[in-house]
């Protein structure tokens, strides 16, 4: 079982690092492997079942955006290949089309989802969500400054039930093509859902159960009914 | 800046709007100046000023450095302005700049004294020329608000004059290459014993080089990215300090300072080094003003720390010990965690770090638990963890993951009866760690840890 983790070093915001250490608990065989943002990814030449990148700040979205452009192919390949992605909070926008700044100047991005992003950096978006995934309620976070837009009906991750979606007027939350999934819910989400991660340790091979699994059921239960009884 | 009829209507109206809280007893420190940069857009740009302002930001430290500065300054008989009791964002500000003038718009004070949010500078400073601008630190804070400090550092950036002095701390390569064009003076302290090679903490937000992307080498590691570093391939590093803490003796609760050629001795009136840091950013502004060191340590010796930020009493013979862990704030929980297991002695933590308003709304987003060192509380030294409030089975989740035992840990919906489970008896001091909301809860739970110990 082999896990990379993209520019640690750099997409490590909002505690999201622990979804992989989080899995490692799960599956304490994993190897962890740790790609710095001037080495070649791991999944360019070698077999991964999982490919993780977090959130990072706006500039270093173009350092990202630079060093997986030439990586577009693969990363397309791999994807058809059902090679299981997990990008969270502000990461999925790296692979759209663009990234659209206030003064309307664009950042063109790796572009294998037709979608794009603006920014608006005096306005940071805060919500919970509670959204589908097949037969699972799935709970979290946004806090962002950007908002996605373009055609993601066919390829969703979640249809929101509490929340938004890619943006304020959408209820489908992020990206889906067949094991990629990117979504802008951020922080420790496969500690907060951990039935989505039962499903996860499923689609990468892992025999194993999750870890903490009685006290992650109940943290994750408790906050699925609080967040259901609030209005939106 | 041209003052017009909106600007008295703007300042009448507030000074009588202050009048009237005042006689109605309510608090008169906000909405006089939102009341006045409503009428008068631009309000804070058109009133008079004192000649010299010191505005204090940073992401920790802010509110104590503030006052601290303020209690020497009247220590010493200065008279000045401040926000002490307002808020920290614009209408804060104007409420206090309303309050330093006569119905003429003039200036009644020579000097004052504003803490400042960082996320408020676009309304504050281009209005508002600041002749001193301290940084205290620049840190992950809370992800709603701030972002990451990327975002904080170029808001400062943009907007801070280019007439203003900045005093930087130059332990931080944030905080410290802000503004880089303005004139600057660094404070910091010198390489001490408990610094380390390596960084142990989970948040580090400045790993590689601003300039050319290479991975910086860290000379020492103090917490988090405050230390000293440099590029191994361009001119990047950490700057020369102007002030800087040569000795730190906490035996005697003492500090030597060099400035130049003077080195002077100050007294430390707390042995964190968060609160080190602190002071010796106050005695670098006091210097700056023109104070002596000796005005400044009479007076400092004097200051203490206010009890709603920490606080210590002794009953039955074992310590009963509050301190600040501002909920939402990653950096200033594990600063408090790692000051609680190097504490001496065996000890019992409680954990009140719900945000309750966060609370209030339906669900607090715990993503900060996970860019906290809780790890730092998987201490042999630290035998009970009591964690309570409406987030309890988060904080048990996150604390099985930073390997805590189970059993060590008491975890429950209700702060005030979690606190039964107290095992009092093999323990030496027992830590209340509470979130900057919870002050009231966090007394509630003090005297009843006060009533336990004796009986």
């Amino acid at each position: 079982m082999r896990i990379e983790i993209l520019f640690p070093e750099f997409c490590n915001l909002f505690g999201d690092m622990y979804n992989m250490r989080y899995l490692k608990m799960c599956v304490p065989e994993a190897e962890l492997i740790e790609t710095a943002l001037d080495e070649v990814p791991a999944f360019v030449n070698e077999d991964i079942n999982l490919i993780y990148l977090g959130p990072m700040t706006e500039k270093t979205q173009e350092k990202v955006i630079k060093r997986l452009m030439p990586y577009k192919e693969r990363i397309e390949e791999l994807i058809e290949k059902n090679v299981f992605f997990l990008f969270t909070g502000n990461a999925v926008e790296v692979l759209g089309k663009y990234i659209e700044n206030e003064d309307g100047s664009k950042i063109e991005g790796v572009g294998i989802f037709d979608v794009y992003a603006k920014r608006n950096m005096m306005h940071r978006h805060n919500s919970y969500l509670v959204g589908m995934y097949g037969n699972i309620e799935i709970v979290g976070f946004k806090s962002q400054f950007t908002m996605m837009y373009g055609d993601n009906s066919s390829s969703y991750f979640l249809q929101v039930e509490k929340g938004i979606g890619i943006n304020e007027e959408s209820k489908l939350e992020g990206i889906k093509k067949n094991n990629f999934i990117g979504t802008y819910l951020l922080g420790p989400i496969l500690i907060e859902n951990p039935l989505f991660t039962e499903k996860v340790l499923q689609a990468i091979g892992a025999k194993t159960d999750i870890a903490l699994k009685e006290d992650t059921l109940a943290a994750y239960e408790a906050r699925l009914n609080e967040l259901k009884k609030l209005r939106k | 800046m041209k003052k017009g009829f909106r600007f008295y209507i703007a300042l009448w109206g507030a000074k009588a709007v202050t009048v009237l809280l005042k006689l109605l007893r309510r608090n008169a420190s906000f909405f006089p100046g939102k009341f006045a940069t409503v009428v008068c857009p631009g309000f804070i740009g058109k009133i008079d000023k004192p000649k010299t302002i010191v505005a204090v930001t940073g992401t920790n430290g802010k509110t104590t450095v503030c006052n601290m500065i303020e209690d020497i300054l009247k220590d010493n008989n200065y008279t000045f302005i401040d926000n002490r009791y307002g808020s920290n964002i614009d209408a804060g500000v104007a409420t206090a700049l309303i309050s330093g003038v006569n119905m003429k718009g003039k200036a009644k004070k020579d000097l004052a004294i504003f803490e400042v949010d960082e996320r408020s500078s676009p309304k504050i400073y281009p209005y508002m020329t600041p002749t001193y601008l301290v940084c205290t630190n620049l840190f992950r804070d809370s992800l709603m608000r701030n972002a990451h400090t990327e975002f904080i550092s170029e808001i400062l950036t943009k907007n801070i004059p280019k007439e203003t002095t900045l005093i930087l701390n130059g332990d931080d390569l944030i905080a410290s290459n802000i503004a880089p064009e303005n004139k600057r003076i660094y404070f910091g302290i010198d390489r001490l014993d408990t610094d380390g090679d390596k960084c142990e903490n989970i948040a580090r937000d400045i790993i590689v080089c601003p300039k050319c992307n290479s991975k910086l080498v860290y000379d020492y590691v103090r917490y988090n990215h405050i230390g000293k570093a440099h590029c191994p391939n361009c001119d990047f590093k950490s700057p020369n300090i102007d002030y800087l803490v040569t000795n730190l003796d906490l035996e005697n609760m003492k500090i030597t300072l060099r400035n130049g050629d003077l080195q002077e001795k100050y007294d430390l009136i707390s042995d964190n080094i968060i609160n080190i840091y602190n002071i010796v950013t106050v005695i670098t502004v006091l210097k700056q003003l023109g104070l002596s060191s000796e005005q400044i340590n009479e007076s400092l010796k004097k200051q203490k720390i206010v009890d709603t930020r920490y606080s210590e009493e002794t009953v039955n013979g074992k310590k009963i010990i509050t301190h600040l862990a501002k909920g939402m704030n990653p950096i200033a929980c594990s600063r408090v965690f790692d000051y609680v297991r190097k504490y001496k002695g065996k000890k019992a933590v409680i954990l009140l770090l719900d945000d309750l308003h966060e609370a209030e709304k339906g669900s607090e987003n715990t993503a900060w638990q996970y860019d906290t060192d809780y790890e730092f509380l998987n201490d042999d030294s630290i035998t009970q963890i009591i964690i309570a409030g409406a987030r309890y089975l988060d904080g048990l989740v996150r604390l099985e993951i930073a390997g805590v035992s189970k059993e060590k840990i008491v975890y429950q919906r209700d702060e005030i009866t979690a606190v039964d489970k107290l095992k009092l008896d093999d323990v030496e001091t027992v830590f209340i760690l509470h979130d900057l909301y919870a002050i009231k809860l966090k007394e509630a739970v003090k005297t009843k840890v006060e009533l336990m110990l004796k009986n």
